[in-house]
């Protein structure tokens, strides 16, 4: 735990420190004016929630991938990365509590994109159910960590840890039906959308803006818990396993 | 394990296999051992294998083959045991968040080798005083000169309470006073009865701090001595500096038995070089037999040994 909140602690400050790492909350506010332009011409406002949950996803996503990339990244340009590893904490606490720190600010973007919603279109995003509203936001922000912390372990590998971070975000954007739903998929699609968890929680994020009953709630938010603890999982498990493949190869520091 | 041992390693090899390349053999059988509470210098050329074996110590880097403890526990089998025990400090600019201020960089080190958060207030508040940082607690690291990031990379080694530290060329960049203040630093910590694995191209440094050095080249051990018998095991071999004295003394004593060289120098003394065990006793003798007086016996700095033992390759590693 306390490695953990080392590492929020530090990222806070690495927040503040590269102002550039907060690039989703000047491009959320964007997306959502081109979503809500769409719908709005397609005469589509029934679909306002997808336009208002999509760029939140886009935000929380890039910044949990991003960050994940950039952390292993950094540490290796810093020189951090031997010794963050030689420390007696965790490592993948250590990365868990950075990336679940920016996932955490990343909920700032929910107000950004309703706010523009609001004042540009008159849109109001009314949430009708708050309790499974905050479950399931709570679920997709661990998820999202969890994840990202087996993202990380593939960027250990990785030399460039960056642009793999960058042009890994968008499959799942798609895979995740943030935006257009799953749904509308190709079938041969639909297998591999059930296993991101992004496509649980933002059916059921948006869900919670319908007034109409949440069917399966539960199980929904126990699949997005379930897919986020396995990506923990199998991420801690793959650090593991790859920490002592770069320890043979001295392959750790390599940037 | 014997009692008082910090560091011992066995047979260590370290062979790197870059891909499409020929194999590189970083380490070759080193064997060393070092007692708790000794300052121990690592010297030789870039490429000798020095941050190779650091970095096994350290736990972030698999030995090929052979084995190594710190403080008795097994850096390949037991890296959760040994990593609380030590603290690393890599040189150069890096190995620091330049982002940060001095005093974030130290709570946060802090905070991973497991401190409470009162620990870390203090801890980080006494490092920093101590490594003269306290007027720049809380700049951002960036703004920092060279010597003042290798000060505060001690301080962070020294955020663990480590038992054994390994400075890999920590006076890097330092200024000589910044070199000199380091150096009583390093003493301090001796006397607080910490390790200290130092590696480094200093031979003032190394000569001045270390209680043994060793010698490595291209992964071998060339020697482990003090330093200043490690100057006499290459001059057993002592040297003497005579003035005054005439040429046909000077032939006759550079005949005797055991004498390597007598090569006149510039200041218009001769230094006459021995290469037996025994043989500056005699030179000695016939020398004041033929009444000089002005003469003067010494070893080989540390750095002579270096040369000799390394060999003047210049440049290349």
């Amino acid at each position: 735990m306390r490695a953990f909140l080392a590492g929020a602690r530090v990222q806070l400050r690495f927040m503040v420190a590269y102002p550039d790492s907060l690039i989703p909350f000047f491009t959320a506010p964007l997306f959502t004016i081109v979503f809500m332009l769409v719908f709005k011409h397609a005469g589509r406002q029934d679909l306002t929630a997808y336009a208002a949950i999509a760029p939140v996803f886009i935000a929380l996503w890039w910044l949990a991938l991003f960050n994940s990339g950039w952390t292993i990244t950094t540490e290796r340009w810093n020189g951090t990365l031997e010794m963050l590893v030689a420390a007696p904490s965790s490592f993948g606490a250590v990365i868990f509590g950075r990336i679940a720190a920016t996932t955490a600010v990343g909920t700032l973007s929910f107000f950004e994109a309703w706010i523009v919603a609001r004042l540009i279109f008159g849109a109001t995003v009314t949430i009708h159910h708050w309790g499974a509203f905050v479950l399931t936001a709570f679920a997709t922000l661990a998820a999202m960590a969890g994840t990202a912390v087996g993202m990380a372990a593939l960027f250990v590998l990785a030399r460039n840890a960056v642009t793999f971070s960058n042009s890994a975000s968008y499959p799942f954007y798609v895979l995740g039906g943030i935006l257009v739903p799953v749904s509308l998929l190709p079938h041969w699609v639909r297998p591999l959308s059930a296993v991101v968890f992004l496509s649980w929680s933002a059916d059921l994020l948006r869900a919670t803006l319908d007034a109409a009953p949440i069917h399966d709630f539960w199980p929904h938010l126990g699949m997005v818990v379930l897919l986020g603890a396995c990506g923990y999982a199998v991420g801690l498990a793959a650090l593991r396993v790859i920490l002592v493949r770069v320890r043979g190869s001295g392959e750790l520091s390599t940037t | 394990m014997e009692a008082g041992v910090a560091v011992d390693i066995r047979e260590l090899e370290r062979v790197y296999t870059p891909r499409k390349r020929e194999p590189v053999v970083a380490l070759d059988s080193v064997s060393l051992t070092i007692p708790t509470g000794e300052v121990h210098g690592m010297l030789g050329p870039n490429g000798a294998g020095k941050t190779t074996l650091v970095k096994i110590l350290s736990t972030v880097l698999l030995p090929t083959s052979g084995t190594a403890h710190v403080l008795g526990h097994d850096v390949v089998e037991e890296t959760r045991a040994v990593r609380p025990l030590i603290g690393i400090v890599f040189g150069g600019e890096r190995g620091l968040y330049t982002r940060l201020t001095a005093r974030q960089n130290l709570e946060y080190w802090g905070a991973l080798y497991r401190l409470s958060s009162a620990a870390i207030r203090q801890r980080s508040a006494a490092l920093l005083e101590r490594v003269g940082l306290v007027d720049r607690a809380d700049q951002r690291v960036e703004e920092f000169s060279r010597g003042m990031k290798q000060r505060l990379h001690l301080a962070r080694g020294l955020m663990g309470d480590a038992r054994v530290l390994f400075l890999d060329e920590p006076t890097t960049g330092m200024d000589p006073i910044a070199g000199r203040e380091f150096r009583g630093l390093i003493a301090e910590l001796k006397d607080e009865g910490r390790t200290i694995l130092l590696t480094t191209h200093d031979m003032v440094e190394a000569e001045s701090v270390c209680d043994r050095v060793t010698l490595i080249d291209r992964g071998r051990v060339l020697a482990t001595e003090t330093p200043r018998s490690l100057g006499t095991l290459i001059s057993r071999f002592q040297r003497i500096d005579v003035a005054g004295a005439d040429g046909a003394l000077l032939a006759e004593v550079a005949a005797l038995p055991g004498v390597s060289s007598a090569t006149p120098q510039a200041d218009g003394s001769t230094r006459i070089e021995v290469s037996e065990e025994g043989a500056t006793a005699v030179v000695l003798r016939r020398l004041v037999d033929g009444g000089v007086t002005d003469l003067q016996t010494s070893l080989p700095s540390l750095e002579e040994v270096y040369v000799q033992t390394i060999g003047e390759r210049g440049l290349g590693v």
